[in-house]
């Protein structure tokens, strides 16, 4: 289920999720961006500012990652699931935080 | 003579602690009365597949249903936004502060609104009812203090809204809210329409205007040159030949 996959933001900068509500291929992006904004993933990372864009002249679903480090990641929600999303966007997150920890290691030592 | 088998007094007792294994006699009773279940004559994939009961008319959906048919027909505005889930303090907030614009909030099931709509004439609003979403109606048409309390609620989303039966995107929302209130409009127009006539009544009423312009100014001149011309008839006939002529190239018009 969508709700059960945690994601933890803290390597992420800002989201933004565009969408059409009148088009007919908007559910799975709509859900992601429902998902997003429950308390508990909001809670992994204050800072991280989660937008809305509604628009109406037709354009694909997008949802545009920003990470703290500069990567973006850009998913064309049209035709993936919410599911998908959220184990890539949760995958990369993960790495990400891999990396960072054995960073503030090697500092330390 | 005592018997052979004497290993039940050293052995363990039959309700043990450990677990024991059964007397082989038991264990074959055992296998022999295991339960097996019935099976019927006739595998039930052969018979004809059994008609699902139809869900039978759940008087609560019927009674959400005519509550939304209510809402649709007795409001000026309704406006359909996403909800992500938010704080319980912040909905009580935002639904004082929209209730202050007598906005009010009604949470809606996605599969009651469906056929609502769908017989209704509001089918294009279908494609916006996936996902939760709550319906802000009003009586009135007050658009732009609904976006500025929806501008502090960052969850959220307006996606389209319905205002006196014409179905606007987000786009539309925030351009009928710029709009100027209905009497300043109609005062423009009015005012756009009366220009053209007070223009031509002006254009009309100039000549004649004119003319009593000149006449009045012409009559001063000769009272003037009447009441000082006795000691200057210089000056008075040195003014009075200039003024006849205007006033008989206006006559002759």
């Amino acid at each position: 289920m969508a709700s059960k996959i945690s994601v933890v933001l803290r390597p992420v900068k800002s989201i933004v999720v565009r969408f059409c509500p009148f088009e007919t291929n908007v559910e799975s992006t709509r859900k992601f961006l429902q998902c997003i904004n429950h308390k508990k993933i909001q809670a992994t990372n204050r800072n991280c500012e989660v937008t809305a864009d509604v628009r109406h002249d037709g354009s694909e679903p997008l949802v545009d990652v920003t990470f703290a480090d500069g990567d973006r990641l850009i998913m064309k929600g049209a035709n993936l699931t919410t599911v998908e999303m959220l184990t890539a966007l949760g995958s990369r997150c993960n790495a990400k935080d891999v990396k960072e920890e054995e960073k503030s290691k090697k500092r330390s030592r | 003579w005592l018997p052979a088998l004497q290993l039940v007094r050293r052995g363990s007792k039959a309700v043990t602690r450990h677990w024991k294994a059964m007397h082989f006699q038991r264990q074959k009773l055992m296998a022999v009365t295991e339960y097996v279940a019935p099976r019927p004559a006739i595998p039930p994939r052969c018979l004809a597949p059994r008609k699902e009961t139809v869900e039978k008319e759940d008087g609560y959906r019927l009674l959400l249903q005519r509550q939304v048919q209510e809402v649709f027909r007795d409001s000026r505005m309704v406006a359909v936004c996403q909800y992500n889930s938010m704080p319980d303090e912040e909905v009580v907030l935002m639904r004082h502060y929209l209730r202050k614009h007598n906005i009010e909030v009604k949470f809606v099931l996605n599969e009651i609104v469906r056929p609502v709509l769908s017989q209704s004439k509001y089918k294009n609003l279908l494609p916006l009812f996936v996902a939760r979403n709550i319906l802000l109606v009003s009586p009135e048409t007050k658009a732009k203090e609904m976006l500025r309390v929806l501008k502090g609620v960052p969850q959220v989303n307006l996606l389209g809204a319905c205002i006196d039966d014409t179905i606007l995107s987000r786009r539309g929302v925030e351009n009928f809210a710029k709009l100027p209130s209905l009497e300043a409009t109609q005062g423009q127009t009015v005012g756009a329409l009366a220009l053209l006539p007070s223009q031509t009544s002006s254009l009309l009423q100039r000549g004649p205007a004119h003319l009593t312009a000149l006449l009045d100014q012409h009559l001063h001149r000769l009272r003037d040159g009447d009441t000082g011309g006795d000691t200057e008839s210089t000056g008075g006939d040195t003014e009075s030949p200039a003024k006849p002529s205007p006033a008989q190239s206006s006559e002759a018009h």
